[in-house]
């Protein structure tokens, strides 16, 4: 933790954050728990709370508006500040009035805040002074004006007809189109890259195609909380284990369930798996889209044990089922430990030889080393997370900042680099992976006896019951691609507004000072570079797109619309 | 050059699946199988399963259906964990792939037992059968009624016994 101070000031401690919150800025404390503090502050100190807040070295992690119509006839925004080198978040909540719906938008001040505010008003229909805004972010072109789906008088199965595409700003020239569909990007998100002559001169994005409207789902009458776990899963194809461990820790932290310690380590063990299994998928990737398939081949022949592993552990290969709230459904057995121990030596061994090889070939070295720079004042402003904001010498982690689960027991190094292009976000990933499979060694050695769920918890049925109504929680893991909040306002038997924040959704804003400067050729690597997850990002839509053929996207008709990064 | 020592090492690992079989752990949970004969019908499965692939629903003839229908399931297993029978297992079955929408719904059908004197229905008939020799004495004669018209019959059969009329 004293990384940071080099370069951001040492957070403030939690009662002095409150007092001067409570002092200076005319706010009232909502809640607060240990590592936790909500304060609700008038509309016109906000902007001032977050002026305060980001220069004492708070990161933004994100915010949540919330439809609380039905509690007391308001609106709210929750934004959540993360204090790093404390270790506890401030949530600033500010409501507004169901008739003057707006809340002030701090985006001048922290830019972090761009993409959530604009999702805030594309959703739940807050309106944002202050701002410079774009047509529609999360929504689709052909949604109709006025139809908020997070607002709790839209049903969770309502299917709006399709309105004739206004045409929304989109740059007077030209760019090259990547995607929707691109045979490197293997999700569909829109990128326009403007060029001078081989040169990337500015980026256009228009994501959130992969429409599931999880957050809404979760909220709906067909789920309770025992089966959000299996839900929040499936946001994710990859760091699946970590949404729902994420989801699981903050219903437990609403609801003051502790889960045995063995469960603890259970779910770590996992959660690092996942991370060896997710960087070595990465790894192949780089190595394909440089055009190095052999690289990739073995990187993924080196990854299949792993993922054979996590299906004697779990019961799958990936949305592994594990996880319930107060513990876990599976326990690891002598004879699984061993198997373990032994699928890891010999992923040690073989992943060595092929990262010493891989970062070796000049081809691979050439291309990867200075593309697609990111300053770390860049990613501090952008409040960047995971292994590209280690690769641009921010020291984040969540595991060490906000050490949860068994993380505290394992002792391991997060590897920094300074240079903040593609290179570094591969040496990170590389060394991150021996890093976990070390805390996973240490883990299994340490791992404590007794039972993996906690007894009140064991019959399925009463936990939707224990889970009071009107709580708050919020919850951060470090997944691979790095952290994943999940922020939760408790409901009767199910959440009254779940929010996911996944890793990509911060990182893809810096996209823009990555590529710009660059050589187009260099633009896949470079988008490929923050590892992109769009089905996590995109998790909050309402609209099936299957089912709107009028919402097809037109590439060349004008019909799409970008936002400006 | 290297990668090429590495590669005779490692030699050939894909398999010829489908002409294969697939490499499945003993920790895999496939497709479930309900046992129709350990089967209740009580309906606890359907509450737990989160994508709602077990439904149990009243078909037009009388007969009360657990139907499950694979093209939903997510291998979660949570219903074979609830089950009071016991009569759900997890199988390490998973390729599904048919030309028929028939073959991937399984349904155990239970007869049910109506109310003799609304006609309304009460439960499906084992269950309610179950339950009823457990429960034994008195109780068991009012198993066929249901509770809107057992309350009346108590009632009048109280009513009766301490002299007033009904």
């Amino acid at each position: 933790m004293g990384e940071q101070s080099k370069y951001l000031p040492e957070c403030p401690g939690m009662d002095e954050v409150t007092r001067k919150l409570t002092e200076e800025y005319g706010g009232r404390v909502i809640f607060s728990r240990e590592a936790e503090v909500y304060v609700e502050v008038p509309r016109h100190a906000l902007k001032d709370v977050a002026k305060y807040l980001y220069s004492s070295g708070a990161f933004l992690k994100t915010c949540a508006a919330v439809d609380e119509r039905s509690l007391n006839h308001s609106f709210a925004v929750y934004h959540i500040f993360g204090m790093d080198s404390k270790g506890y978040d401030v949530i600033v909540k500010v409501s507004a009035p169901e008739n003057n719906a707006w809340v002030p938008s701090i985006v001048n001040v922290v830019p972090a805040a761009d993409w959530c505010e604009l999702e805030a008003r594309d959703m739940v229909g807050i309106e944002l002074r202050g701002r410079r805004l774009v047509r529609r972010l999360v929504l689709p072109e052909d949604w109709p004006e006025h139809l908020h789906p997070l607002r709790k008088d839209v049903p969770h199965n309502f299917r709006p007809p399709s309105v004739k595409a206004e045409s929304e700003f989109r740059p007077a020239e030209r760019g090259i189109p990547i995607g929707p569909y691109h045979p490197v990007l293997h999700e569909p998100e829109y990128f326009e890259l403007l060029v001078e002559g081989e040169t990337v001169v500015d980026v256009y994005y228009r994501g959130f195609h992969v429409h599931r409207g999880i957050e809404k789902l979760g909220e709906s009458p067909r789920f309770t909380y025992q089966k959000i776990p299996f839900l929040a899963e499936r946001i994710c194809g990859i760091c699946g284990f970590v949404h729902s461990t994420c989801a699981i820790m903050a219903m437990e932290k609403a609801a003051g369930i502790m889960p045995p310690e063995r469960a603890e380590y259970i779910r770590t063990i996992v959660l690092e798996l996942e991370r060896i299994h997710s960087h070595l998928l990465w790894v192949g990737v780089a190595a394909h889209v440089l055009g190095y398939d052999a690289g990739f081949m073995h990187t993924w022949r080196v990854r299949e044990p792993v993922m054979i592993l996590s299906e004697l552990i779990t019961g799958s290969r990936k949305t592994y089922g594990l996880n319930l709230v107060g513990g876990v459904r599976r326990d690891i057995d002598k004879d699984k430990m061993e198997k373990i121990t032994k699928t890891l030596d010999r992923l040690e061994k073989e992943f060595k030889e092929l990262a010493n090889l891989l970062v070796s070939v000049p081809q691979i070295r050439n291309r990867a080393q200075g593309t697609g720079v990111l300053s770390r004042s860049e990613a501090r402003a952008l409040s960047v997370v995971g292994p590209v904001a280690r690769a641009s010498g921010l020291y984040r982690d969540v595991r060490k900042d906000y050490p949860y689960l068994a993380y505290r027991e394992a002792s391991f190094k997060v590897p920094l680099y300074t240079e903040g292009d593609n290179l570094a976000r591969v040496l990170v990933r590389v060394e991150e992976v021996f890093e976990s499979i070390s805390i996973i060694r240490q883990l299994l050695d340490k791992l404590p006896g007794g039972p993996i769920m906690n007894e009140e918890c064991s019959s399925i049925m009463p936990v939707d019951e224990m889970i009071p109504p009107g709580r708050y929680a919020v919850a951060a893991v470090e997944a691979p691609r790095g952290e994943d909040v999940h922020f939760l306002m408790t409901g009767e038997g199910r959440p009254y507004r779940w929010r996911v924040r996944a890793p990509t959704y911060q990182n893809i804003p810096a996209l823009r000072p990555m590529l710009r400067g660059d050589p187009l050729a260099d633009a896949p690597l470079t988008i490929a570079s923050i590892d992109p997850c769009f089905s996590c990002t995109d998790r909050a839509l309402v609209v099936d797109v299957r089912t709107g053929r009028a919402r097809t996207i037109k590439l060349w008709d004008g019909g799409v619309g970008t936002c400006r990064l | 050059m290297k990668l090429l020592s590495i590669a005779a090492r490692a030699k050939v690992v894909t398999r010829r699946y489908p002409f294969e079989p697939p490499v499945v752990t003993e920790g895999f949970r496939g497709k479930i199988e309900v046992d129709p004969k350990l089967c209740w019908g009580c309906g606890v499965c359907t509450r737990i399963c989160p994508p709602n692939a077990l439904t149990l629903k009243q078909r037009e003839d009388g007969t009360l259906v657990l139907s499950y229908f694979m093209g939903r399931c997510i291998f979660c297993g949570m219903c074979a964990e609830v089950c009071p029978r016991g009569a759900i297992t997890v199988t390490k079955e998973f390729e599904l792939a048919s030309l028929t929408m028939e073959d991937l719904t399984r349904d155990v059908k239970h007869d049910v037992v109506r109310c003799r004197i609304c006609g309304r229905v009460i439960g499906p008939a084992v269950e309610i059968k179950e339950a009823t020799k457990s429960v034994g004495g008195e109780e068991a004669k009012y198993y066929d009624l249901c509770p809107e018209c057992r309350k009346l019959v108590v009632a009048r059969g109280i009513m009766t016994k301490v002299g007033v009329r009904p």
